[in-house]
């Protein structure tokens, strides 16, 4: 009898550390989004205002801009990321030191943090001294003196560009797991049927990676949706609010202007976003799994 | 139409020899089988020939000019893989259709083509599915198809049978035999079916750990296997291998005494198909020893007889009946073959 229970006696630590770390605060924010809490004002919540926050949520600029720079932001990295990174992996799929060398080295970029990188390209961009913005004006006439992050859409496009660095390396070791697992003769077979390298690639390897270009097309999502390391040592939103996404922005109510309740709002529907997101996901993994198994 | 010549080819991977500097032509419009044991290099000969594995060194020739460094799809060749290669995000009927596509075919002579070869190999209704949702033998059926759509200069297959049940296998080798007399397209065939070998080839290839042992029609190789590996790997069951010495012209083992045409030697290797072995009667046959099995086939018995170390089985009549320990004897027919080899090196004596 003892012995039967003891598993579950010994689970209760890890039960109650999840209950208390993250359910409960998931719970708390979830109530506190329905009600008015002003953290200037007052040490407890307010008043229950219903939907009140989110109402104003959906006529308030500064929520809307951030929705719009994080739809930009998610939609140009996403899509650079998955592209150079199946591109890379096809690149180094074969073997050979110097494709092993390279393998090797793609890992620094991911190792890197994302706040330090965010410092690093803005040293790096800087237009008085920066390595960058210096070459690029070296070899670039027409580029010598951009004001790189002062420009909105400059500033939007490192951001990306930081993003994507960090993110290629990861998703092309994922790419180059996936090409692994195609049969070889699929491609053999092609080559001798008499298609072209870029035929084996679109009409054969490609459809074959369906399935993990799209994992990664949704980790890439989520990641992108959460992210907030780099604008804040990069850009700080700006120019204005050019660069202000949907995190930082929730960050600033919440901590800047100590609007809680607001912020809460604000953060469920980032996570409703990403749940609907989640969800579409696994229903196209379960249509492609029924596609491939049988 | 076209001849393939394999000039001195080698392959190795790192340091291990896959296919040792061997040399073949398959001439125009030839059945050629290679015939081996698994791992013997059948594949590797095959992929060379198709331009999928680089050749370490030797050149191979097809319609008489070197195309050691001409990619595939310039070879005009179409091959069936070992373990298909279908396009698993393809219905059948495009897997199918692929190579003709590619090379440019009109829509309404795809839909024709594809329709007349699906039937052949008896895919017709199954072509809107997709590879994953067939079973092995139908997917080899399926690679088949994909290979013979088109009409090449040269056919490649690997093992394309070899997962298809025994009736299917039977109907699809007449089909084969059939094509290839219908279009007499040049074609290397990799089996390790030794009844397919037989019964397609020209002439056969018997491969041994990367090197042709001997290559012969169908009937030499049968009736004069150049060594003790392809004489035993030949003929279904396999030719009976005794093993003792010569002495004074007689052959003799336990149980065995069989006047033959050679000097005195030991380590000899006396071999006797089963077909050319009666059972006989009296105690004074040449092969003696106890009745160790019988096994009915249908239009024979196989009967093995046992005596020390000595192994020997014979194609009887379908009726005979005997007692297992029974002594048992065997008579050479009238006109039987003996081959005999040396034991160490394998070579044929006589
Ligand atoms: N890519 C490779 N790297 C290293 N060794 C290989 C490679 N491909 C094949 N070999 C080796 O070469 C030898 C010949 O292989 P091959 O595939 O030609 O055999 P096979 O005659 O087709 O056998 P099977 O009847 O089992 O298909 C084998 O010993 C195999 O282990
Ligand atoms: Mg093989």
């Amino acid at each position: 009898m003892q012995d039967r229970l003891l598993p579950y006696w010994l689970l209760i630590p890890a039960f109650i550390i999840v209950l208390a770390t993250t359910i409960y605060p998931l719970a708390y924010s979830f109530i506190t989004s329905f009600r008015e809490w002003d953290l200037t004002k007052s040490r407890r919540p307010g008043d229950f205002v219903g939907f009140d926050n989110y109402i104003y949520a959906a006529s308030e600029s500064a929520f809307l801009n951030s929705l719009w720079v994080t739809f930009i932001f998610v939609i140009t990295s996403v899509i650079l990321t998955v592209i150079l990174a199946m591109a890379l992996a096809l690149l180094l799929r074969r073997k050979g030191p110097m494709h092993t060398f390279t393998r090797i080295i793609l890992i620094l970029p991911f190792a890197m943090s994302p706040a330090l990188i965010g410092v690093s390209y803005r040293f790096m961009f800087n237009p008085e001294f920066g390595v960058l913005a210096q070459g690029l004006g070296a070899v670039f006439p027409a580029l010598q003196g951009v004001p790189w992050l002062a420009d909105p859409d400059l500033a939007m496009a490192i951001l990306v560009l930081t993003d994507v660095w960090h993110w290629t390396p990861y998703m092309t070791f994922m790419c180059l797991g996936g090409l692994a697992s195609i049969p070889r003769e699929t491609e053999e077979a092609a080559r001798i049927d008499g298609a072209s390298n870029l035929r084996i690639v679109f009409g054969i390897i490609l459809p074959q990676m369906r399935g993990v270009i799209l994992v990664m097309a949704v980790l890439k999502t989520i990641f992108a949706l959460k992210m907030f390391d780099q604008v804040v040592t990069l850009t700080g939103g700006g120019p204005g609010t050019s660069t202000e996404t949907l995190a930082y922005f929730i960050f600033n109510v919440g901590f800047r202007w100590f609007d809680m309740g607001y912020a809460s709002a604000l953060a469920w529907i980032l996570t409703a976003i990403m749940m609907f997101i989640s969800i579409w996901y696994v229903r196209m993994l379960l249509s492609e799994r029924k596609m491939t198994t049988a | 139409m076209a001849e393939v010549r394999l000039v001195d080819i080698e392959k190795k991977y790192g340091s291990f020899l896959a296919v040792s500097k061997q040399s073949l032509t398959i001439h125009d419009g030839e059945f050629l089988v290679l015939l081996g044991p698994s791992g013997c290099g059948k594949t590797t000969t095959m992929r060379m020939i198709a331009g999928l594995e680089d050749i370490t060194s030797g050149d191979i020739m097809i319609k008489g000019e070197r195309i050691n460094d001409k990619p595939p799809k310039d070879r005009d060749i179409a091959m069936v893989f070992q373990n298909y290669g279908l396009y698993p995000h393809m219905t059948v009927r495009q897997n199918i259709e692929y190579p003709l596509k590619l090379r440019g075919v009109k829509r309404g002579e795809r839909k024709t083509r594809v329709q007349e070869t699906a039937d052949k190999v008896e895919l017709g209704a199954l072509l809107d599915r997709r590879p994953s949702e067939l079973s092995g033998g139908q997917r080899q059926r399926v690679a088949l198809a994909r290979a013979i759509v088109r009409t090449p200069s040269i056919f490649l297959m690997d093992e394309p049978l070899s997962n298809l049940d025994a009736k299917l296998r039977v109907t699809m080798r007449a089909e084969l035999k059939h094509l290839h007399h219908e279009l007499g397209v040049t074609t290397v065939y990799v089996t390790h079916d030794q009844m397919e070998a037989m019964t397609l080839a020209s002439r056969v290839a018997v491969m041994r750990e990367g090197k042709i042992v001997q290559l012969d029609t169908p009937k030499k190789i049968y009736a004069e296997p150049a060594d003790l590996f392809v004489a035993g790997f030949i003929g279904s069951p396999s030719m009976n291998l005794i093993d003792g010495s010569v002495k004074g012209g007689v052959f003799r083992a336990d149980g065995v005494e069989i006047p033959v045409p050679l000097e005195d030697r030991s380590g000899v290797v006396l071999g006797i198909r089963p077909e050319e072995l009666d059972i006989s009667q009296g105690p004074n046959a040449p092969i003696n020893g106890k009745l160790y099995a019988l096994e009915l086939t249908g239009e024979s018995t196989l009967v093995t007889l046992r005596n020390g170390p000595t192994s020997v089985c014979a194609r009887g009549h379908a009726d005979f009946e005997a007692d297992i320990n029974s002594p048992c004897h065997l008579t050479p027919k009238d006109g039987a073959r003996f081959h005999l080899f040396d034991r160490a090196s394998g070579e044929r004596l006589g």
